[in-house]
């Protein structure tokens, strides 16, 4: 009966009551202060580490765009003798110390436009060729209702000049081995990517499709020294299908890591030969960088200033705090 | 009485036309509406309170849900992303939410609105006596038509306004309660016409019933619940019918065994319907600025939409050229065309900023905030097992703002009790003070048969000084209170009724006044029992001893007067007359050389200040010369002016007083306190009752929510003040000169009529409203419920705070609905205010919880979570407007899609809602104790344009760091944007959720869960997102393969989401801190000094209790208007003869008994005076404490 007549009774539970066991941080200015003063010294000691880091990385950056203040690759700029044949020289004073990694840039170049990135097929480039592209590829589709293979606008402006390193030793050329292995994402390479596979070469597997219009030789030739280094899986294609955050940007081209130069590149002249194909002078510049890496990646000064920075103005704030408080306290114990 | 006329013709407002028995013609005339086109003008007597049919539900339930600007912008968003050309981000990552949303929203109103058709029908099918051709049959009250005849036994609840036709009762009077329409707790004398009485009253009924074909002209219906306007025709005379004729729906026959009424105005035709007042759809203050911030946002993004657009047309014009590989895209487009699509493009890409899940956790946290408080037990009465009830699950956070505080007063405030606590007989007191009443065992009152309890009274002295001989005085006193009232005794037949048996034939008496049934009640209880009376004497039993007295006139109460008297001729032949009315009145009558003044004066002062009601009794001989000359000149003047006051005058002099009764009108457990801790929580309390003026500032008083010293402004004083263009109360310079003449309080009560005239003259309202701001109470008294809802209204009008209305009747249905928030108490009866509140309580102090603990934290909870909710997603989606000058304004997002459909539901929701469900500042104990915490939320400080508007300016700060610091670092580096994009994505979740932990203050086990939970769904999200397993699925959907292994193995993007993140709160966290240092929050205070709080809070309560301050008020207070006195001079409610025959036996029985336990109980009584004398002292210790 009486279990009957408390039928509406709410529970008794430390939910429905609110009653949680709970802990209220009682944050004080003894505690808030030192926090700021730990914050701010913590910060700066990575800012000072970092910065520290970025210092003793070696970068050399070559323009080679031909135009404006530098003058390297000039004869190449007007695009009128293709290919066109250009020499960078350069000397180095001390050991570049290795690994180095040769990457080329460009500024001004938006490969974060919505319909450039867009302008691919995934299922394209994962092998299936033999399907018709996708719509996003437009204008880049089809060659005489013939797909495009890789199709697309990402794919048709890939970047195509070489690079060959020499060191002039005693006047002579000698060759600086690039190695263009491993340069691309594993997934890329490994998952994403694909060739189409057919019963014979891998030319018979890109039958029936036409090479997009900018490039000189169809994707089954990128890489006529390596056989495994062509189509869907040129490592130099790849790097370029992952296209880049900002506009003024960096992209791996070959490391150095072998030979009489897995150490580093020792002082002495270098001649870099370039074969000038991709046009930027309507919108940018293009550059070559020589950089060696650390467990942070390449030179990168902002990093560690900006902690400095951050870690000081927490120096700061606990200072102005910790004055505010002994006010504040001072004039409480007067009263 | 109104007489017949003949027929001539009707007046032209008497339009309402009744055919009585003639249901046909009604039925023809039947109102039918089909939406808005209504035909016909009879509505039926079916309550329809839903809103939905089948048919009509889907397009209704989507027209009410798109009547919200959110829901329309939400909508155009999909249609804007299903279209490819413009589609940034796909169609299903607004439209899922919209559908889910609307189908919520929509499930919950077809609940409520079946709740609402149930409780109709419930109402509906009640069932009434119905009288067709078979005779009276039972029907349901939806079948009952206009026209009808019905037939209403004793105690059963009018289905609809019916003319009085006859009753059992002599002359067909009719008793009825109309507490639930005007909260009025006095019966209420109906009487039928002369004529319908006359013709009608056959026995059988039936047959002349039947044959009733009266016609009945009368107004339209109206919402004037006290005047109605009509004629009766019937053979060929006409009858002038008023509101004395009419039982209204919703009253309840007492008394009274049998009454017969012709329906005259059914359902929505009803007064009490017409009274009700429209159901408006209810929002919130925060909800409506929610809204505004909407808008803003919504044109902030249209804005951005538009300069970006603006910066793409540049950017086509200038650049893209030059870049052969975008020159060519999208080709056969126009510039002008491609911004255009930009521009449409950019407002589906930040539109995350105003995200659909604010909406659904802002539902979902409504709903558990109103789970809470049905859940707590603090506001369960386990009395009547009903816990408290959240009727409308949207108002939760404006429990944490109220200003104004609505409250009904009879059933509300008080329990609709009143208790004879106290009386002072010869300068000695006798009696507790209410509160101590308790601890006292109830008398032992077994020597009176008459008895039947309910008396709390437990001063034993009085009893022995009663029955003790030789105490003329007391005798005298309880003599006057059994005879001076218009009380008509009832003798119950112990056969047909249960009561009578329980009381053992006591009479049952039926007063005008409740203060004259409970004084009658009293003088019962004590031995002076008043059996009966006839036109002209009355029977009282003197302690078992029978007298009779001639009665030989009835000086009767009006509201000038203040007082009544009777000049009765007792068995020994000696006149006397005896007199009750207002101290003040009185004591101005008394005899010079009357004695016990002093002391009488003192008790006053003590009987004011335990806030009980006063009356003062006196006794005046007269000599049988003046009476004959007095009652000579009575008689002149009712012949000629009719004006007896003077006369009255003449014979209430030379009185010598006997003493004072001292009524409590009984409050609800709770009331004082309660109303204590709202004033300190700085809400004003306004009372507003249908009763006068006289008991509602007496319960003012009694519920502390007027202090001893609080000056009342009223009548013509108010009046002037009104006039004055900018009205001030004027300092009260009389009293009190020396210190704090200015701090004294004021109040101001104001009657129904005078605020009608605010309806004419608005600018009267403005200055009523601003003068009220100065005061701390108002009191309105004689509203009716439309002017219940005025009051609301009016202060809706001029100001912008938040109005609450409690209320436990159908008369406070309309106030309840007006008001921002309305509250309905589980009353007994009906429960029509709970079923039109939006909060049901079961007790009136249940307030303070539901206002200081769930509203406060509610509004604290939704404040902190909406400002956080859009500091989260404004500042996440805002980014893509920096992002733009990096990708030629292109309307390329910044982040995945996945990121962007999971950001606000998966990866950041969770904790928040977490927030705004567990979050305490303060305890709820530490609420109650400190009420100021709650003038933050009626101060808005908490979700105010300006705080917004600072929210925003953070969240557009926290964008500008989530994008330039990590664009700063990866400038000119190697990186892709897919890794750019997750570091982005990483920081913006890390940010959200260390800005959530710095709001946190409260943290339960669940707040912890529902963090770790989420950010360990953020990876575990994002590395199954960019698996290869997804990615061979649907290579075109999950295009980030890999992107996690690759950015998370880089130190790099750790160290940048670390400084970003740290940047980004950095502000939020140095204020927070700056506050901390400054001044520590209130929080800290209240857990500091918890136990001064309490010794402070105890005083508080105290001071009602100060001597010598206090100016003695007269509290007195009766019932309105004239008593029942005409009918007993007139002697339309009595026979000639007294009591009839089977009554005398009873009583002649009765009194042997009495006779017998009387001898029995002497001894007895002697031994108990010691004790009664120790009650004495302890009694005087008492006073002087006060």
């Amino acid at each position: 009966m009486k279990s009957q007549q408390a039928a509406n009774r709410p529970d008794n539970t430390a939910f429905t009551q609110q009653r949680l066991p709970a802990w209220q941080p009682m944050l004080s200015a003894h505690f808030v202060i030192p926090g700021f003063l730990l914050i701010g010294m913590a910060f700066i000691g990575i800012g000072v580490a970092l910065y520290i880091t970025s210092q003793n990385i070696q970068v050399l950056e070559k323009d080679y765009t031909g135009t404006g203040q530098y003058t390297a690759c000039s004869e190449c700029a007007d695009m009128q003798t293709i290919p066109c044949i250009c020499n960078v020289t350069f000397s180095l004073t001390t050991l570049f110390t290795g690994p180095v990694f040769l990457y080329y840039g460009l500024s001004n170049y938006y490969q974060n436009y919505r319909k450039y990135q867009v302008s691919r097929d995934d299922v394209q480039l994962w092998g299936d060729v033999t399907k018709s592209p996708g719509d996003a590829c437009a204008p880049y589709q089809y060659i005489d209702n013939k797909p495009i293979a890789p199709c697309g606008s990402i794919a048709n402006s890939m970047f195509n000049d070489t690079f060959s390193l020499y060191q002039i030793i005693n006047g002579t050329m000698k060759l600086v081995p690039l190695d263009g292995k491993g340069i691309a994402w594993w997934t890329d390479y490994n998952i994403k990517f694909r060739n189409p596979s057919a019963q014979g070469s891998l030319q018979d597997a890109f039958n029936g499709t036409m090479k997009p219009v900018n490039w000189s030789k169809p994707a089954y030739e990128l890489n006529p020294s390596d056989m495994n280094d062509n189509g869907f899986l040129n490592q130099d294609f790849l790097v370029w299908m992952r296209t880049a955050a900002l506009p003024d940007f960096q992209k791996l081209y070959r490391r150095i890591t072998s030979g009489d130069y897995a150490l580093g590149l020792p002082p002495g002249d270098y001649v870099l030969q370039i074969e000038y194909n991709y046009a930027v002078k309507d919108f940018g510049r293009k550059k070559v960088v020589f950089s060696n890496v650390t467990w942070m990646g390449g030179k990168n000064e902002f990093l560690g200033v900006a902690y400095i920075v951050v870690g000081s103005l927490c120096l700061v704030m606990s200072v102005v705090m910790l004055v505010v408080y002994a006010k504040y306290k001072f004039a409480d114990e007067n009263a | 009485m109104p007489t017949g006329v003949s027929v001539g013709s009707v007046a032209a407002d008497l339009s309402w036309e009744v055919r009585a028995n003639n249901r046909l013609f009604h039925r023809k005339q039947r109102r039918r509406s089909c939406l808005c086109l209504h035909r016909g003008r009879y509505s039926d007597n079916v309550i329809r309170s839903y809103k939905y049919s089948a048919l009509t539900f889907l397009p209704l339930s989507l027209f009410e849900q798109f009547q919200r600007i959110a829901n329309i912008y939400f909508l155009c968003i999909v249609v804007l992303q299903s279209i490819p050309a413009i589609s940034t981000l796909p169609w299903y990552t607004t439209m899922i939410p919209l559908l889910t949303v609307l189908s919520v929203r929509g499930f919950k109103d077809l609940a409520d609105d079946l709740a609402r058709r149930h409780s109709d029908s419930q109402i509906n099918r009640q069932p009434c006596d119905l009288l067709t051709n078979e005779g009276f049959t039972s029907v349901q009250w939806k079948d009952v038509c206009v026209g009808d005849v019905l037939r209403l036994h004793k105690d059963q609840t009018v289905p609809a306004d019916l003319l009085l036709l006859t009753t059992t009762e002599p002359h067909s009077l009719c008793y009825i309660e109309t507490s639930d329409i005007d909260g009025e707790t006095n019966l209420k004398i109906r009487q039928a016409l002369a004529v319908t009485h006359q013709e009608l009253s056959s026995d059988p009924i039936e047959p002349s019933l039947l044959a009733f074909d009266g016609q009945v002209w009368c107004e339209e219906p109206n919402s004037h619940l006290h005047s109605f306007k009509g004629v009766l025709e019937w053979r060929d005379m006409r009858h002038l019918l008023d509101t004395g004729h009419i039982l209204l729906r919703g009253t309840v026959l007492r008394n009274t065994r049998v009454a017969y009424g012709l329906t005259i105005y059914t359902g929505l035709d009803s007064k009490i319907l017409q009274n009700c007042g429209q159901t408006a759809v209810k929002t919130t203050q925060v909800e409506r600025t929610l809204n505004k911030v909407v808008v803003g946002i919504v044109l902030l993004v249209l804005l951005f939409a538009l300069l970006l657009a603006v910066g793409a047309g540049i950017f086509e014009a200038r650049v893209a050229p030059g870049i052969e590989a975008l020159a060519e895209l999208g080709g056969r487009y126009t510039p002008v065309y491609k911004v255009f699509l930009t521009f449409w493009g950019y407002i589906i890409l930040l539109s995350p900023s105003m995200p659909m899940s604010l909406y659904i956790t802002f539902e979902l946290v409504h709903v558990i905030h109103s789970l809470f408080i049905g859940w707590d037990l603090d506001l369960y009465d386990g009395g009547v097992d009903v816990p408290a009830h959240a009727r409308s699950t949207t108002l939760n956070e404006e429990l944490g703002q109220v200003r104004y505080l609505l409250s009904d007063k009879t059933g509300t405030l008080t329990e609709n009790r009143l208790i004879f606590r106290q009386c002072c007989v010869a300068g000695v007191l006798y009696g507790n003070m209410p509160d101590k009443a308790k601890k006292h065992d109830p008398l032992d009152l077994s020597w009176n048969p008459f008895s039947c309890g309910g008396l709390q009274f437990s001063d034993k002295r009085l009893v022995d000084t009663l029955r003790k001989p030789g105490s003329p005085d007391v005798r005298e006193f309880f003599k006057a209170l059994a005879l001076c009232h218009t009380v008509m005794a009832e003798w119950k037949d112990a056969g047909v009724s249960e009561e009578a048996s329980a009381g053992a034939g006591a009479p049952v008496y039926q007063a005008a006044s409740p203060d004259e049934e409970t004084l009658v009640g009293a003088a019962r209880e004590l031995g002076w029992v008043f059996l009966s009376r006839t036109r002209d004497s009355m029977t009282l039993s003197e302690l078992g001893h029978r007298r009779q007295y001639q009665l030989l006139a009835l000086l009767d109460f009006t509201s000038q007067r203040r007082r009544m008297s009777v000049l009765v001729r007792d068995p020994e032949g000696e006149l006397k007359l005896y007199c009750k009315g207002a101290d003040i009145v009185i004591l101005e009558r008394l005899r010079k050389d009357s004695t016990y003044c002093e002391s009488t004066e003192k008790a006053l002062e003590v009987f004011s200040q335990g806030c009980l009601r006063t009356l003062c009794v006196a006794v005046r001989s007269v000599q049988e010369g003046l009476w004959e000359e007095w009652s000579r000149a009575l008689e002149l003047a009712a012949m000629t002016t009719g004006a007896s006051d003077d006369l009255y005058d003449n014979m209430e002099r030379e009185l010598t007083l006997l003493g004072v009764t001292a009524i409590e009108d009984q409050l609800q457990v709770g009331v004082p306190e309660t109303i204590a801790t709202l004033r300190q929580a700085g809400i004003k309390v306004w009372v507003l009752t249908g009763d006068k003026k006289e008991t509602a500032v007496n319960v003012g008083f009694a519920c502390r929510l007027l202090d001893p010293g609080t000056r009342l402004l009223q009548g013509e004083e108010l009046r002037q003040l009104l006039q004055t263009p900018s009205p001030e109360i004027p300092l009260d310079g009389g009293h009190g000169k020396g210190k704090g003449a200015g701090n004294r309080t004021s109040a101001m009560v104001i009657t129904g009529p005078e605020l009608v005239e605010f309806e004419e003259q608005p600018e009267l309202g403005k200055r009523f409203i601003a003068l009220s701001r100065q005061c701390q109470a108002v009191l309105c008294c004689r509203t009716t419920p439309s002017q219940k809802a005025g009051v609301v209204q009016l202060i809706r009008k001029y100001t912008s705070s938040i109005t609450m209305a409690i209320g436990d009747g159908a008369n406070d249905v309309n106030m309840i609905k007006t008001a921002h928030i309305g509250v309905g108490l589980n009353g007994l009866e009906g429960g029509q205010a709970v079923q039109n509140a939006d909060f049901s309580l079961a007790k009136f102090h249940f307030l303070r919880k539901l206002l200081l603990v769930h509203g406060r934290w509610s509004y604290r909870r939704i404040s902190v979570f909406l400002r956080y909710f859009l500091y989260k997603t404004s500042s996440f989606a805002f980014v893509h407007v920096w992002f733009a000058f990096c990708n030629g304004f292109s309307g390329q997002p910044m982040y995945e899609t996945w990121f962007i459909t999971l950001y606000t539901v998966l990866y950041t929701s969770f904790p928040v809602q977490c927030l705004a469900v567990f979050e305490q500042d303060v305890s709820a104990e530490g609420s109650l104790r400190w009420p100021s915490l709650y003038q933050l939320g009626v101060g808005r400080q908490l979700f105010n344009p300006r705080l917004l508007a600072g929210t925003f300016l953070y969240s557009i700060y926290t964008s500008l760091v989530l994008f330039f610091l990590p664009l700063s670092v990866f400038c000119f580096s190697a990186i892709d944007f897919q890794t750019f994009s997750i570091t982005v994505a990483t920081a913006s979740v890390f940010t959200s959720t260390t800005e959530l932990i710095l709001q946190t203050g409260y943290w339960t086990m669940f707040n912890v869960a529902a963090i770790v939970f989420s950010m360990s769904m953020y990876f575990l999200a994002t590395l199954i997102l960019h698996s290869p397993l997804l990615h061979t699925i649907a290579p075109a959907d999950f295009y980030f393969l890999g992107a996690f292994q690759n950015a998370f193995a880089s130190p790099l993007v750790w160290l940048t989401v670390l400084l970003t993140t740290c940047t980004a709160v950095l502000p939020s966290l140095a204020a927070r801190a700056l506050l901390l240092v400054l001044n520590p929050p209130d929080t800290h205070r209240v857990h500091s000094s918890d136990g001064a709080i309490r010794t402070e809070r105890h005083l508080e309560l105290r001071p009602a209790f100060r001597r010598g301050h206090v100016r003695r008020r007269s509290s007195y207070a009766m019932s309105q208007g004239p008593g029942f006195g005409w009918l007993i001079t007139s002697g339309v409610a009595l026979d000639k003869t007294s009591a009839t025959q089977s009554d005398r036996v009873d009583i002649n029985k009765i009194e042997m008994d009495f006779a017998t336990k009387m001898q029995m109980h002497v001894p007895q009584a002697d031994h108990s005076q010691e004790s009664a004398g120790c009650g004495q002292t302890e009694l005087t210790a008492d006073a002087v404490d006060l």
